[in-house]
Order: structure tokens, then C-alpha cells, then sequence
């Protein structure tokens, strides 16, 4: 079994809400790092697990509800099964939806590898009334199936105790039988598959997975390479369309089906069927068509005023030993280069530590509730409508809100978008939304100086912004959206654990990506003020920021800064200026700071997110994202100068 | 037989019938919405939003867009429980 590094490949794979990110993370815990599948930006979290002695490799695929892939993500993540061949497979299921996920478990079990069944959520099923015969199910499957409770770390060691013996054993499930016509159906194409055929797994699933995929490359590819066996598969294809009437998938499809009924009913006793009471209450009151709008609200400003309760008090408190260690340094250091790197350093360190790391843990905290109690779901439902009017639909909601915290993992939550086109859309919005940086500008300079009102009223109308824009450029991608299809998953009590391992695993990409970004770009930019370099960036722009928006010609590289990060040209604005903050003021006017606001908020999305544009979804919208941003920021601008006759 | 966006919201409905693409019946079918499944509406939202359906046979829950709501075809079979 040992092979490339010595240890095993062990694969989790589950339909998404199996709890399968939950188990993984209980069993990886902190160490765990993420990287891509090779050539792609899809991601998969792995982790070396030592259990008895023994060094496993363990991969968490990106959950998926078939071995059919339907979108982007699937498709990588099966193709890692596929071409990677780990040497056993960790079926994660709940137990609480056993029927609808034995389906994957059958395609799992054709697939061949060495099979581990974790039955999650065990706790929720009895509790919908759901008893399972473990060893029942063991029997009928011809796998071991272990109960598990991921999110409170049950079952565990049983689990990995199962991994040890099957991998040792090295034992391959066998396929169960289905009704006699398909078998033979199958059984006679199989045969026809010549040795040199590039197979997947074996000949029996490569046989199937050739009836069910229907895509035309494939057939052409398969008419290229081998025309009599296309001519076989036709025939195949073609009597059990016959003899069923249906499409040849769908035949498939209903088989599995069937069986996978057929054994959850064999091996569990149903005493009731209904949702538990409280959910079943709790989401009429969360989905009502007119109380589900207000709690939604409810939600999006407790989601807010708890992140600035916590992140404010944590910046202020962080920002004041930086201060210090600056002025101490000043003192030390003198002006010369040396106090201009150590500066740069300290303002990229420091920055990512005092200014975002306050809003942005407390964040991604919040969001992990939102998403584990089943939230992120409803509110998606709930915003469907609204969605479609900007041409988008309701799985689009999860990125915008993501989008306040940070634009760089909203732009990467797109990949749950089904179609490019929606993908794209979501993209060129992204920016548009205030992230936790902006927000700490806009409360700086708007709330601190005109009053809180003003600054809700330019959160209106960044959101009114949103809409229209949306409008505008579903204008332009007109092919039609296919719709939401998005399962609702049941109500879920919260578990601090896992939030706490969530928010870890999120923050790690964050410190990894987007603060060496943050620091080297600061110590680049006091290089160039040391050796005033700055002065032709602000003659260079001086067009644009003196004559357009009529602005001090010294806040032109404070533009360049707030490509880098947002929340810097806020620093670098009172340092150009050379005010305090309590008296910039006297500095500027009212009009010319909501100007020099507006422009920062919109003009170019900052470096780490015109980064992740381009890695994600290309060069050519990374370039539109800018000149869009740009774009909608002069506009804007020069209305509002206009408005406030500047 | 009507679609899903005619269906009322007391009753319970079956499956009669998934029209529509490969990609939008496969995701259907991945997701536990088969032929002849029970199927109940739990929520009516406004302003034509989405429809909320729960397929009783595979006890999931599933939103769906009025464009593919009008694509599964379905017959009343008895009252709500």
C-alpha cells in the first residue's frame, strides 16, 4: 500500500452538509494546510495524522453530491480520485438523510477502492427517529460503517482504527448487484472495453461512468479513439433507453436509487418522519415571506455592530503600543533610510495586526455561525428575489456578504457559482461592496466628522450603487442564468469548537497571502519617500486628483497607497497633509474628505484583490475590474463635486 | 398534472415528471429529487422568489428557482399531514 512518500492516501469525500469538513478538521486539527489541485485554484485541505503509530495522509475533497460532476469544483475534485487513486476512501454520510446519501456510498462502492463509511450526525438521525442496524448496514454494503458525531468528536478513533484494518487488509469493496437487464447491459459493455483502454479505477465503473456521461466530448473522443466500441456503447445506451424509456443516465440514476432505498430501509427503523419540532418551527418564523426579511435584517446589523464592538476597542488597543514603538524608533533611528525601512516594516506588520486582524477575526467568526447553524442557506433563499433583479440569484449572497469582511475570500467563495457568467458578474460587484477596511475609512472620516447618519446614508447608497451596476452588467452577459437549485440543510445548533478550528483555517490563508503583500509594499513605498520619490507620483496625478476632484495635490500617492491596502491611505492621507487626526480639519474641507472617501472606496480594488481576480477568473476581468472601479469612481466623484458645487 | 409554481401549499404532491436539460435533471436527481417522490411546498415567499420544497421520500430540503420550479411537473395527491 505505501507508495510516492511512504504514507497513504486517505481520501474524504461526502455530499456537501455531510459534516465531512467538520470530521476532517476533528481529526486534523490545526496542522492541517491547504493548498490546490495541481494546475487549478480549487482548494483541498490535507494534513499528516499520526494514529497508533502509523502516518496517514488525509485529504478532504470539496464536497460533492455524485461521482457525476455537475460544476467547476466537482470536476477537479473527482478528477484527484480519480487519477490519484488514494489507497482507501472515507465515505462521510449522514445518517440523518441516510437514503438520498447511500446513492454516492453505491458509486463509491463501483468505484472500488478500499471503502470506509463514516455514518455522521448519528445524534440527529435518532433524534428524527432514525435507528440504524450498524452492522446491518455493514452486512449489505460489505464495508465497515462507524458512527460518527463530527462536531463533537465522536466516533474518531473508531473510525481511524477501521482505516488502519481495511488499509492493512488492503480489502476492495464489491459491487452490489442491480436489476438483471442493467447488469447485463453492463456486464456486456465492460467485456468490450479493450486492455489498452485508458480505464478509471476498473472496468465495470468505467463501463457505467460511459453509459451515464452524456457529454458530447466525450463521445467525440471516444468515436476518435476507439468507433467500435462507440458503436457498442450506442447500442447499449440505446436498448436501455428502450426498455425504460428514459435516458440512459437516468436509468442508472433510478437504479441506485432504488438500491440505496432498498438498503436504507433494510437497515434502519423509521419510527417518525417529520422534522424535529423546533426546527421545523424555527424555520417557519426564519423563512416567513414578511418576519423572515425582518430577522434577516435583524441578523445583518447584529452581524456588524458585533464586529465593531469587538474590533474597534482590540484596534485601539493595538494601535497604541505601534505609536509608540514609531515615535521610539524616530527618536533612536534618526531620518535617515535605515528609519524608513523599520517604519515601512512596522506600518506593513503592524498594519495587518492593529488594523485589519480586529475586524477580520471577529469576521470570519461570525460568519463560520452563520454558515454552521444553516443560516448563509436561508438567507440565500431569502435574497433570491432581490438577486434577480440585478441579474444574479441567490447563491450569489454568500459571497457579497463575505465581501464586507474581506473582497480577496468573497472573490474566491465565487467558485460555488455555477456558471461562468454568474461568476464573472459576482467578480466585477465584489469591489463594490465596502470590505472592513473601507468601513474603517468610512467610519474614520464620515461617522467621526459628519455623524453615524451620514455614514448609514453612504452605506444606502453603496448598496443602491450595487444594484445598479448589477443591472448594467447583466446587460452585457445576457446568456440566460440557470436558476437556483440549493438545498436547504437542517437547522444545526452551533459548536464553539469547530467555529474556533474554522476561523483558525481561514485566518492561516489570510497571514500566509495577504500580509507579506501588505509588508512588502509598505517598505517599498518608504524607500520611495525616502529618496522622494513620492513628489512625481503626486505631479504624475496631480490631474486627476488636483483638477478633477479638487483635492490637495498632496494626497496623490496616498491613492497609491490605497492600492496596496485601503485602510493605509487613511494613515498616509493625515501624513501627506502633515496633520493630526483631530485636526484635519483645517486641513481640508468637508466636501473635498466625502470626495477623497467616495474615491477611495471605489477607484481600484486593492492589490490582493485585482491578485485574486486575475488568479481566479483571469487576466482580462482583473482589467476590467479595474478600469470599472476607476471608471464608476471619477464618475461619481466629479457628480457629488458638482452636487456640493466644490 | 402542473408545475411546481402552480402547486398549492397545502397538499401533497408526486413527481410526475423532471423537464429540462441534463445539467439542471442531474443536479435534481444528485440533490434526492426522483419520479414519483412526495413532495410538500414549506414556504411561500414573495415577490416571485424562490420555492421551497421538501422532497418527503429523501427528507431534503431544496430551493429552487421559479424557471426550474416550472420545470418538474407534478400531481396532488392528498392533504398536507
Amino acid at each position: 500500500m505505501a507508495k510516492k512518500n511512504n504514507f497513504p492516501d486517505i481520501v474524504f469525500i461526502g455530499q456537501p452538509n455531510s459534516g465531512k469538513s467538520t470530521l476532517f478538521n476533528a481529526i486534523a486539527g490545526y496542522k492541517a494546510e491547504t493548498s490546490n489541485f495541481a494546475g487549478t485554484t480549487v482548494e483541498h485541505a490535507h494534513s499528516k495524522v499520526s494514529f497508533k503509530g502509523n502516518l496517514l495522509n488525509i485529504i478532504d475533497l470539496p464536497g460533492t453530491y455524485s461521482l457525476n460532476p455537475s460544476d467547476e469544483v466537482e470536476k477537479v475534485a473527482l478528477r484527484h480520485l480519480f487519477v490519484e487513486k488514494p489507497d482507501l476512501v472515507v465515505n462521510v454520510i449522514d445518517a440523518s438523510i441516510l437514503g438520498r446519501s447511500l446513492e454516492m456510498t453505491l458509486e463509491l462502492i463501483e468505484l472500488g477502492y478500499p471503502l470506509v463509511v463514516a455514518l455522521n450526525m448519528v445524534d440527529l438521525a435518532e433524534k428524527k427517529g432514525i435507528e440504524v442496524d450498524i452492522e446491518k448496514l455493514e452486512s449489505l454494503l460489505g464495508v465497515p460503517v462507524i458512527p460518527t458525531i463530527a462536531t463533537r468528536g465522536r466516533g474518531i478513533k473508531e473510525l481511524l482504527d477501521a482505516v488502519l484494518t481495511v488499509l492493512h487488509e488492503n480489502k476492495r469493496p464489491k459491487p452490489i448487484n442491480w436489476s438483471k437487464d442493467v447488469e447485463d447491459n453492463i456486464v456486456e459493455l465492460e467485456k468490450l472495453i479493450p486492455a489498452d483502454f485508458p480505464i478509471v479505477a476498473n472496468k465495470r465503473f468505467t463501463a457505467v461512468k460511459m453509459i451515464e456521461t452524456e457529454r458530447l466530448v466525450f463521445n467525440k473522443m471516444l468515436m476518435e479513439i476507439n468507433p467500435s466500441l462507440k458503436k457498442s456503447l450506442d447500442e447499449v445506451r440505446g436498448e436501455l433507453e428502450a426498455r425504460h424509456n428514459t435516458p440512459a443516465y437516468e436509468v442508472i440514476a433510478a437504479e441506485r436509487h432504488h438500491l440505496a432505498f432498498k438498503i436504507f430501509e433494510e437497515s434502519c427503523q423509521v419510527t417518525r418522519r417529520k422534522k424535529i419540532g423546533w426546527q421545523k418551527r424555527a424555520d417557519d418564523i426564519i423563512m416567513h415571506p414578511l418576519l423572515g426579511y425582518v430577522i434577516l435584517l435583524g441578523v445583518f446589523l447584529a452581524f456588524f455592530v458585533v464586529i465593531f464592538k469587538v474590533g474597534n476597542p482590540l484596534e485601539e488597543l493595538l494601535l497604541g503600543p505601534l505609536n509608540g514603538l514609531k515615535e521610539y524608533l524616530a527618536v533612536h533611528l534618526g531620518n535617515g533610510l535605515l528609519f524608513h525601512l523599520s517604519e515601512g516594516l512596522i506600518q506593513g506588520i503592524g498594519g495587518g495586526a492593529a488594523i485589519v486582524l480586529p475586524y477580520f477575526v471577529p469576521l470570519l467568526f461570525m460568519m463560520s455561525l452563520l454558515e454552521d447553524i444553516g443560516y448563509l442557506a436561508r438567507a440565500s433563499f431569502l435574497m433570491d428575489t432581490f438577486m434577480h433583479r440585478i441579474g444574479l440569484h441567490g447563491n450569489s449572497v454568500s459571497p457579497f456578504i463575505l465581501g464586507f469582511g474581506c473582497n480577496v475570500p468573497a472573490v474566491i467563495s465565487t467558485r460555488i457559482l455555477g456558471s461562468r457568467r454568474d461568476r464573472i458578474i459576482t467578480t466585477l460587484l465584489i469591489p463594490f461592496v465596502p470590505c472592513s477596511a473601507r468601513t474603517t475609512i468610512i467610519l474614520a472620516l464620515i461617522a467621526f466628522y459628519l455623524g453615524p447618519f451620514w455614514a448609514l446614508g453612504f452605506y444606502v447608497f453603496n448598496i443602491f450603487l450595487l444594484g445598479v451596476l448589477g443591472r448594467i452588467l447583466s446587460f452585457f452577459f445576457k446568456e440566460p442564468s440557470p436558476g437556483l437549485i440549493l438545498e436547504i440543510p437542517s437547522l444545526k445548533l452551533p459548536s464553539l469548537k469547530n467555529m474556533a478550528r474554522k476561523t483558525f483555517i481561514h485566518l492561516k490563508a489570510f497571514i500566509k497571502f495577504a500580509w507579506p503583500i501588505l509588508i512588502a509594499g509598505s517598505v517599498v513605498l518608504a524607500i520611495m519617500q525616502y529618496f522622494q520619490l513620492d513628489k512625481y507620483v503626486n505631479i504624475a496625478l496631480s490631474p486627476l486628483v488636483e483638477k478633477a476632484l479638487g483635492l490637495p495635490q498632496e494626497l496623490g500617492v496616498t491613492l497609491v497607497f490605497g492600492f496596496l491596502r485601503k485602510e493605509l491611505s487613511l494613515v498616509m492621507m493625515l501624513q501627506a497633509l502633515g496633520v493630526d487626526y483631530h485636526y484635519l480639519m483645517n486641513a481640508i474641507t468637508y466636501q473635498q474628505m466625502v470626495i477623497f472617501v467616495v474615491f477611495i472606496s471605489f477607484f481600484i480594488p486593492c492589490l490582493s484583490t485585482v491578485a485574486i481576480i486575475w488568479k481566479e477568473i483571469g487576466r482580462k476581468i482583473a482589467l476590467l475590474s479595474v478600469a470599472l472601479n476607476t471608471a464608476v469612481a471619477v464618475v461619481i466623484s466629479l457628480v457629488i463635486r458638482l452636487i456640493l458645487k466644490l | 398534472m402542473i408545475n411546481l409554481t402552480q402547486a398549492p401549499y397545502d397538499k401533497q404532491l408526486r413527481i410526475v415528471e423532471i423537464q429540462g436539460g441534463h445539467g439542471v435533471r442531474r443536479r435534481l436527481l444528485s440533490l434526492g429529487f426522483h419520479k414519483n417522490h412526495i413532495i410538500e411546498l414549506d414556504s411561500r415567499s414573495i415577490l416571485k422568489g424562490p420555492i421551497l420544497v421538501r422532497d418527503l421520500s429523501s427528507d431534503t430540503s431544496v430551493a429552487l428557482g421559479r424557471g426550474i420550479a416550472q420545470k418538474i411537473m407534478v400531481e396532488i395527491i392528498g392533504e398536507k399531514e
